[in-house]
């Protein structure tokens, strides 16, 4: 069961150079400690219409319960994507 | 661990590959990779190019590419060894040539037959075992698995492709388990579509170009992991299973094939029992000589046997007979047919009678056409009467097994225009603004588009190449640049192999049908297969049609082998500047040098031929040439030895051979090493190169007396000259072709135009132009009639009549039928036609419009009875009304005069025929009276300001010595033609006309090059408007 979200998250990567990285991420103010990065991947977006490539990484990261996420990158911006029960 | 890319699409998967073999090579050096694998879709044009290219960059090539099974199956198959090769030409040349009209396909039976030394990678997603396993047909999977384990043995591997993304890992991770389970071994590859992964969007684009269906409609699966990911990035993609990736180098090290380049296959040819090729080359070649010559000098005969003895050293005797079979076969069924190019410098050629031009009096080097150092394929063209070339080449196909023969392929790619209209398409813009971007382009590539939008008056001056919503449209067509299409029939090419040739090139139906090679002719050169170009030249079919319409309309048999070489009436007809309609000497450069170069004698044909060139211009040898031929220079030689060889042309270097006559007589070199000096030079030489091959000149040339001052001159002049000559002998067959055209135009006018005017399109201008220039030559035009016209143009005494195959919307079929019926008897009325003919409503009307039945009354009154006749035709033809019982539906009338008036008519025969005869159209735009008849500008003086106006016929861009651009147009106003000059400032005021309007009005200043050489310097430019 998947839950569409589509919103802003800030990130916190041990590297910056390194999207896989993520060790942490804040959605609504709250923060979700990431315990492993399951899978990364690259999207292609609809360059015609303007759009850039997306990057995506599913982690398993745990608030008050652990959940999978999926984020991705756009631009420099991170936007979570759907959270996975 | 190393890894190497097995399965890598370049630009010649044709729409699906989005990266250059330049590109993935230099990728793969950066990458540090030791070889890399070419698996282009269905096709192996990339191959030989790649292979010399890897080579170059010390990467090992593997040869292979991704075949199309039955079932819409892919495969990847890489060679082995040569037998590998030589399988996969034949499976694909298979695969293409079952499936005639269709994608090609390869079949199950063709796998196992050509299954030797070649290794098959299980597939991408569309591979047979990826598709059914993804789709849980186990037991499928395992029989198909079987069959390709029994057909390629321990060289059939599971090909793993690991995009990360879910459902392609989890496929992966399927493939794993089932080649664990059968005991197969795994390999992983990435499917490379490009090099850099940010070119997705090029792959993209390029797919829905091929589909012919914008980027957002397109279905395929999307991804932007294709590209050349690095050892790393695969060593980290697959660690839970390295053994994937180190297949690749024990897989590399198993591929092996080097292509045999330079060696060299010549079809043999059948001489008679007990005499070698060499023997009976030599007998005709005795045979032929004497037919040429009424008296054989000595140097005649030791000039035939040097070039036999060359030709049989070198392994080209029966190359020699073949071509000396096909031009004998030709000639024996009167199809004209000779050669052109360097071929006809070989006096053996012209003993063969391959070639018409006497090499020893037109003072030709053999060693020009070639010698026993330069070991290329000999190249013989031939040019063949164009309306009967299919004859001739079928001839080929028969002598020669049409296996062993194929038309050779032409790589199509995209230039500006294509690039901009198919992107346009891709990308959804408005098909106005695409049209708009074209409207200014014209010889540009797509490259080249975004490099000149801010140079290039007419894409500068206009808003569409400027606006910032079309920057990213721009540089999308510009990547594309050069990518290819499609490929065709290169033009005249044919193939002779020694063996089958689908062993050795890949060969695939054209879309008109001929069977084509995949490799173009530079890589057939390389593979050392024998190229032979059969060139339809419609020249010969004007000449042959001309030479028959005398023979009907004089019954006088021109013998233009006997013709005065040197007609006066002929070269005054050329000096004045009535060149249109003739072979070469038609365009407004070759005009214009008549005008300056005053030509009265046959070589001065050669001269201007040779002169009006891109190179010479450039390099101004006409300044240096024409001052010398009207006495204003004095004929001067660097050094007495020099006058042998430059005497012809006043002391002025002009033709290649004349360098290989320099460098043999001041440098002592022979005449072979002459010729590879003159190659040498041509080609861009390092500063260091240049000094050697100055040095060594100048040192030979010291030994024969010359002095350093002298000869370094000397040296500088050749190596100026070299990259620029033109050859002399390829001069001289075209200055046979263009004296006898001119010949032909000056003293049977009707009759050339007649034939020219029904062999369109060929030459510089369209018929309206031609049928201007007959006009003026004295020709009176008669027009279209159903009674009288014949399917081409015909002649009536001094006299043309338009035919009925100039007229638009008439069939051939409907053509046929009136001339057939005519031939039972001539109409008698217009209800007599078109009962009698098989002709359409719309074709019988455009005959009315254009006056081709004013014999039987007025268009208006015959346009008035074609419903009911047709009507009455239906009626008949179902058998429901006896023939003539309509007797009386029409009033027998007296025919009356057709009264349209005058601008209905031009209209009318502008639409219908593509003609102006009653009128010309410029008559109705609104011109002033100070505009001067192009007829009348040969009275006007230099600096005299003129305003002409006029239709344009054409533009053109020759390349400049300082690499401006000039801009020549070509206009007509129906009295004469005139050739404009538009130099940077003018095209920078007016750039929003160029190119983008038919009628201009030019005021301009008259510039006289030479006595009757005359332009008009354009100062302003207007489109005209209509009153």
């Amino acid at each position: 069961m998947a839950k569409l979200i589509g919103e802003p998250v800030k990130v916190h990567q041990k590297q910056v150079d390194e999207d896989t990285s993520i060790t942490a991420f804040i959605w609504r103010k709250r923060l979700y400690r990431v315990n492993e990065v399951i899978n990364w991947w690259r999207e292609p977006a609809d360059w015609w219409a303007g759009n850039t490539l997306r990057f995506f990484v599913q982690v398993d990261a745990t608030n008050s319960s652990t959940c999978t996420y999926e984020l991705y990158k756009m631009g420099k911006s991170w936007f979570l994507s759907r959270v996975l029960d | 661990m190393s890894f190497i890319h097995l399965h890598v699409h370049s630009q010649y998967s044709f729409l699906d590959g989005a990266s250059t073999i330049d590109d993935l090579l230099q990728k793969a050096k950066l990458l540090e990779m030791p070889a890399i694998a070419l698996t282009d879709h269905n096709r192996l044009t990339g191959a030989i190019r790649f292979y010399e290219k890897a080579k170059a960059l010390d990467i090992k090539p593997i040869i292979g590419l991704e075949l199309s099974l039955e079932g819409g199956y892919h495969l990847t198959l890489l060679c082995k060894n040569k037998q590998g090769y030589s399988n996969l030409c034949r499976l694909i040349t298979e695969a293409h040539l079952s499936n005639r009209g269709k994608a090609p396909l390869a079949s199950k039976e063709m796998l196992a037959k050509y299954n030797e030394g070649l290794i098959a990678l299980s597939g991408c997603s569309k591979g047979e075992l990826p598709f059914l396993l993804n789709n849980g047909k186990i037991d499928d999977t395992k029989a198909a698995s079987d069959f390709y384990r029994a057909v390629y043995g321990y060289d059939f591997f599971i090909e793993l492709i690991r995009y990360p993304q879910k459902e392609y890992m989890a496929n992966s991770y399927q493939l794993i388990e089932f080649a664990r389970e059968k005991g197969l071994p795994v390999v992983a590859t990435n499917n490379v579509h490009y090099a850099d992964m940010d070119r997705y969007k090029i792959k993209e684009l390029l797919n829905a170009i091929d589909q012919n269906i914008s980027v957002s409609q397109l279905n395929d699966f999307r991804t932007v992991e294709q590209y050349l990911k690095s050892a790393k990035e695969m060593n980290e993609l697959f660690s839970d299973i390295p053994e994937a990736v180190s297949m690749t180098a024990e897989i590399a090290g198993r591929c092996n094939f080097e292509p045999e380049l330079g060696k060299l296959h010549f079809p043999g040819f059948d001489v008679p029992e007990g005499e070698p090729e060499s023997y009976y080359l030599s007998k005709i070649a005795l045979k032929g000589i004497q037919k040429r010559y009424e008296i054989l000098s000595p140097q005649v005969m030791e000039r035939l046997q040097y070039e036999l003895a060359t030709i049989e050293k070198l392994g080209f005797c029966g190359y020699f007979l073949v071509v000396w079979d096909i031009v004998r076969w030709a000639k024996a069924r009167n199809i004209r047919c000779q050669a052109r190019g360097s071929a006809v410098d070989s006096l053996v050629v012209y003993a063969l009678e391959i070639s018409t031009i006497d090499p020893v009096k037109h003072n030709l080097l053999f060693e020009r056409f070639m010698h026993e150092l330069r070991r290329e394929p000999p190249d013989i063209d031939l040019d063949i009467d164009r309306r009967r070339r299919d004859e001739v080449r079928n001839y080929v196909y028969d002598r020669y097994g049409s296996e062993n023969v194929s038309c050779i392929g032409t790589i199509n790619t995209y230039m500006a225009r294509g690039a901009i209209r198919g992107v346009g398409k891709a990308l959804e813009i408005p098909k106005d603004t695409v049209e708009e971007a074209c409207a200014g382009i014209h010889w540009l590539s797509a490259a080249q588009l975004l490099q000149k939008m801010d140079a290039r008056p007419e894409l500068k001056n206009s808003d569409i190449y400027h606006r910032p919503e079309m920057e990213d449209f721009f540089k999308m067509c510009a990547s594309i640049d050069s990518f290819p299409k499609h490929l065709s029939v290169h033009l005249g090419g044919l193939l002779i192999g020694d063996e089958k040739l689908s062993g050795m090139v890949p060969l695939e139906y054209s879309s008109g049908g001929d069977i084509i090679s995949q490799y173009d002719k530079d890589d057939i050169e390389k593979l050392g297969i024998v190229k032979m170009d059969l060139l339809a030249l419609p020249t010969l079919t004007v000449i042959e049609d001309t030479i028959t319409n005398i023979r009907k309309n004089r019954d006088i048999d021109i013998d233009l082998d006997n013709i005065d070489r040197n007609d006066p009436q002929a070269f005054a007809m050329l000096r004045e500047g009535k060149a249109i309609g003739t072979f070469q000497l038609e365009s407004p450069a070759q005009r214009e040098m008549a005008g300056r170069l005053l030509p009265d004698r046959y070589e001065d044909i050669i001269i201007s031929i040779s002169l009006v060139r891109p190179g010479p211009l450039k390099s101004n040898m006409d300044k240096d040439y024409l001052p010398r031929r009207h006495g204003k220079k004095a004929v001067t030689y660097l050094h007495p030895k020099l006058k042998n060889a430059l005497d012809e042309t006043l002391g002025v270097i002009l033709y290649q051979e004349q360098v290989l006559k320099v460098a043999h007589d001041l440098a002592g070199m022979s005449y072979a090493e002459a010729d590879g000096f003159r190659r040498a030079m041509t080609h861009d030489r390092s500063g260091e190169e240049m000094e050697k091959m100055r040095e060594s000149f100048i040192s030979s040339a010291a030994k024969n007396g010359v002095s350093r001052k002298i000869s370094e001159k000397v040296f500088e002049q050749l190596a100026a000259f070299a990259a620029y000559g033109f050859c002399k002998a390829h001069a001289t067959a075209y200055a046979e072709l263009a004296y006898q055209t001119l010949w032909l135009k000056c003293h049977y006018p009707a009759e050339f135009f007649a034939a020219i005017l029904s062999n369109q399109p060929m030459g510089y201008y369209p018929p309206r132009v031609l049928l201007a220039e007959a006009k003026r030559s004295g020709v009176k035009i008669l027009p279209l009639d159903i009674n009288r016209s014949l399917r081409d143009y015909s002649v009536e005494g001094d006299a043309i009549r338009i035919g009925f195959m100039q007229l638009k919307g008439i069939s051939s079929e409907a053509i046929e039928s009136i001339l057939i019926e005519r031939d039972k008897s001539k109409f008698n009325s217009f209800r007599d036609f078109i009962l009698r003919v098989g002709i359409n409503r719309n074709a019988a009307e455009n005959l009315i419009k254009t006056g081709a039945c004013s014999a039987f009354g007025t268009a208006d009154r015959l346009l008035s009875e074609i419903p009911k006749l047709f009507n009455l035709k239906h009626k008949y033809l179902k058998g429901s009304l006896p023939m003539f019982a309509d007797i009386n539906i029409f009033d027998v009338t007296t025919p009356e005069i057709s009264k349209g008036s005058r601008g209905a008519d031009m209209f009318i025969e502008r639409k219908l025929l593509s003609l102006d005869i009653s009128a010309h159209p410029l008559d109705f735009f609104n011109i002033s009276s100070d505009v001067t008849h192009m007829k009348d500008l040969k009275d006007k003086g230099t600096g005299k300001i003129v305003s002409i106006a006029g239709s344009v016929i054409r533009y053109q861009t020759p390349p400049t010595r300082n690499g401006k651009r000039v801009m020549y147009i070509i206009m007509e106003d129906g009295t004469g033609i005139a050739d404009i000059t538009v130099f940077g400032d003018i095209q920078e005021r007016y750039g929003n006309i160029l190119f983008r309007e038919g009628w201009l009005l030019v005021k301009g200043k008259i510039q006289r090059r030479g006595p009757k050489a005359l332009s008009i310097i354009a100062q302003e430019l207007s489109a005209l408007t209509t009153g």
